[in-house]
């Protein structure tokens, strides 16, 4: 903050249910100027944001939206921690914002009464009164404020209606005593609760909330004060209050919605008939079996051909970037460690991040359009039917969709499920997805070794193997769903409920926000590690590298094309075909030297120390070699395939493609070809089920705060993959006549 | 007088006021929480599992399943 300015940073809590428009009024409040980042030790997002009022600036905490501050989990907890001042990575608001959908009001008014009894100056956003107008719902906005004893400010977020009365009234709020909302509990539970206080536990509100809580969440979350005396009076507590007739905890919701019907009372009117609105003539036709359904496939389809058609162009243009950079290189750096490290490791690593980000950019914006437009929350209804048949909900859906572009933001968004065994679930699952990474292997293998035929007119084998690839990956995640839910993650689904907000255009403001907010965050989180473990590869394939371990014969080959090259350079332009005769041997040599220090360096070690056991899936030490590298980010396959087998045994007139070199090699013992169409498919199919991604298992480390469960994840998906690639082999051979 | 039954055997376009919602504490609570309680009006839009509910200011969707129910009480006018 300047120094200039006189008036102390004002804090801001900002809560609200969700589908109350509390995104739009956050970027409507503080734009760009946001922070984001995690609170420590769960996965909430910490968004701070900036905004400023005359010479009064705020910041503003958004808080996830949630429908009440009853914690269960940690992640629930955070709210309540900011709200009370007892989370240490954000201050401790000087006044709570918080935003009402004015369409609902009820309902948001039980979360009202919640924060109220925090006992915080809050101000209250009315949101959305064009919606309620038009839902034939009028609300008394002055009766309102009196009756909460706050200011309630009508503002229209989507179109930044209200906002400089809105931070005037944050801003006035502030210092101000907020008035204590009489308890909307019965004089017995109240009662009980002072007792509490009076033994010690604070603040008043989470009193409360450890009488209300059953669920064993809060005691077990240590709360300072909790000793065990206190938890036996709890237990005696609850019993009083049973045989007083105050039922724990469905006292609250009583009590709450009570103290609602007191507050709208002659304030919120609604018309008798509810009028069919837009939103549900829409959701006659796309929430139907089969028409919705219908609708849902074809969203699904432009939506990934989208992100394949930007997927092509997009390398093209990276491995054009690389060829010019690497070019650049070698005509300042002279061959050796240095140049070796630039070319295949820094530029490399950078366009093996990059590659991914338009895909991931397009994926993203359908994401956040269909999520704001509200039909995200249709297709997760579709989707339910065939998530509860292997135990899950329609809420995995969203992050197995964002999967297939990177499990990464899949795993991330499995935040959006609120019950924890769903939650782990699919986040072991969401690996199994086919993402982008694995789009060049399949794209490679089938080019080459698929051959062309075509069923029906229309159906052609290479396009069917492709498909065959992404079912492979869905109905792996199938079996493993049905078995964790019956094994290891056992216990009874939750209930499926779910908010279906009304339809609306998607706000440009926000789309643009969520697309590169989301972007970003996978540039920081998987960017860093695929571009340090391309590093980390290119030496373990670089060292030692011994010359006395390369057949001389190439050296000396080697030396003589370059002097004969260097003479011939200086003859003039009559020598030209037989220079570029010598340069194209001379690259020849220097590939099959490559190869050589390959095979001895750290990698090709691996390689053949391995080749026992991937032989029974049609493997060479070079395939197995290919694997180990690409253990940490699966897509540098490719270009370890294109080092190892590099411009290959025989003496060639013209460069040859990667897909040419894979077809010409052979087997070092019998001069067998290598690459068949059991091999390729092995290969596919062991890249299809496998775990080969650090970044994704760093992620789910992150999010289930153990190491555990990426541990169980990299080790069924590996045994997954390497009895799925033998099969495959072994199944396939039987078909191949020797 | 109309009977109790379940929510899921509501037709597409009934209306029915909520008796009772059975289950675990809390899931009941979370269901409250987002307005499905004792006493409600709501309207069957889309009718099979999982249902679709008008309630006074939203819409729901909810799937039932062994622990979790919702009675109504059908034939409400409006």
């Amino acid at each position: 903050m300047p120094a200039a300015n006189p008036a102390p940073d004002i804090t801001v809590a900002l809560i609200g249910n969700p589908n109350t428009g509390k995104s739009t009024l956050f970027s409507a409040l503080c734009g760009v100027r946001q922070r984001v980042g995690n609170f420590p030790g769960v996965t909430v997002e910490k968004k701070v944001g900036q905004t400023r009022f005359h010479d009064q600036s705020f910041s503003i905490v958004d808080l996830p939206g949630s429908y009440s501050l009853a914690p269960r989990s940690p992640d629930e907890m955070v709210a309540v921690d900011v709200l009370l001042g007892r989370q240490d990575a954000v201050d401790t608001p000087d006044v709570v914002l918080c935003i009402v959908d004015a369409s609902n009001l009820e309902r948001n008014l039980y979360l009202v009464s919640q924060v109220l009894e925090l006992g915080r100056p809050t101000v209250l956003a009315l949101n959305m009164l064009d919606v309620a107008e038009e839902k034939g719902v009028t609300i008394d906005a002055e009766v309102l404020a009196e009756r909460l004893g706050i200011r309630v400010v009508q503002v229209q977020a989507n179109k930044r209606i209200g906002l400089a009365e809105l931070k005037a009234a944050l801003a006035e709020a502030v210092g101000g005593k907020a008035k204590p909302l009489p308890s909307p509990f019965p004089e017995p539970f109240q009662e009980e609760v002072g007792l509490l206080v009076e033994r010690g536990v604070r603040p008043r509100y989470m009193a409360e909330r450890l009488l209300l809580d059953t669920s064993g969440y809060l005691d077990s979350a240590k709360l300072p004060g909790v000793t065990d005396e206190i938890r036996t009076f709890l237990v005696e507590a609850r019993e009083r209050l049973s045989t007083a007739g105050v039922p724990i905890p469905a006292v609250e919701a009583m009590s709450r919605y009570g103290w609602v019907s007191t507050v709208t009372d002659g304030v919120c009117r609604r018309a008798a008939d509810r009028p069919a609105s837009l939103t549900d003539r829409i959701d006659r036709v796309l929430t139907n079996r089969w028409l919705g359904s219908l609708f849902f496939a074809l969203v699904m389809i432009v939506m990934f051909q989208s992100v394949f058609y930007v997927a092509e162009p997009a390398s093209a243009m990276i491995d054009m970037m690389n060829e010019f950079l690497s070019n650049l290189v070698m005509q300042w750096l002279g061959p050796g460690a240095l140049r070796s490290l630039l070319i295949n490791g820094v530029i490399a690593g950078v366009g093996g991040v990059l590659v991914f980000l338009p895909q991931i950019f397009v994926l993203f914006l359908f994401i956040a359009i269909l999520e704001d437009c509200g039909y995200m929350a249709r297709a997760a209804y579709l989707m339910d039917r065939l998530m509860s048949r292997v135990g899950l909900s329609g809420k995995s859906f969203i992050p197995l969709l964002s999967s297939f572009a990177c499990a990464i933001p899949g795993i991330m968004a499995a935040r959006v499920i609120e019950h924890p065994r769903d939650r782990l679930v699919t986040i072991l699952i969401a690996p199994l997805m086919s993402c982008s990474a694995r789009l060049p292997v399949y794209t490679l293998l089938i080019g080459a070794f698929i051959p062309d035929r075509r069923y029906l007119g229309i159906l052609g084998l290479k396009g069917l193997t492709m498909f065959a690839m992404y079912a492979i990956g869905i109905i792996a995640a199938t079996l493993v769903a049905l078995v964790l839910r019956r094994t290891i993650v056992k216990g009874s689904a939750p209930p499926f409920v779910m908010e279906l907000p009304s339809y609306k255009l998607p706000g440009l403001d926000i789309v643009t926000y969520r697309m590169f907010d989301r972007g970003w965050s996978f540039v920081r989180r998987a960017g860093t590690l695929i571009f340090a473990v391309t590093i980390v590869v290119w030496a373990a394939g670089y060292y030692p590298r011994n010359p006395a371990n390369i057949d001389p014969a190439l050296m000396q080959a080697e030396a003589r094309l370059q002097r004969e090259i260097t003479e011939l350079a200086a003859t003039g332009p009559s020598a030209a075909d037989e220079l570029d005769h010598r340069e194209r041997e001379l690259a020849q040599v220097q590939g099959r030297i490559s190869g050589q220090y390959l095979r001895h360096s750290a990698l090709g070690q691996m390689g053949q120390f391995i080749e026992p056991a991937v032989k029974p899936l049609g493997w060479d030490w070079r395939i197995g070699c290919a694997a180990i590298a690409s253990l940490p980010a699966r897509e540098v396959v490719i270009a370890t395939l294109g080092v190892i087998y590099n411009l290959g045994e025989e003496e060639s007139e013209s460069a040859e493609t990667l897909s040419q070199t894979l077809k010409k090699a052979t087997w070092e013992e019998t001069g067998q070809p290598v690459f068949n169409t059991p091999v390729a498919l092995s290969i596919m199919v062991f890249f299809a089920l496998c775990a080969q991604c650090a970044s994704t298992l760093a992620v789910m480390r992150r999010e289930t705060n153990s190491w555990k469960w990426p541990a169980f994840t990299f080790v069924y998906m590996t045994v997954l993959a390497y009895v799925g690639a033998m099969a495959t082999y072994q199944i396939g051979m039987q078909f191949v006549t020797s | 007088m109309s009977d109790v039954i379940p929510l899921h055997m509501l037709a597409r376009g009934e209306v029915a006021a909520i008796d009772q919602v059975v289950g675990g504490a809390h899931d009941i609570q979370r269901l409250e929480e987002l307005g499905l309680r004792r006493g409600v009006e709501i309207e069957m839009l889309q009718p099979g599992s999982p249902c679709i509910v008008a309630l006074a200011g939203h819409r729901l969707c909810f799937r039932q399943n062994d622990a979790v129910g919702i009675l109504v009480r059908a034939g409400v006018a409006r």
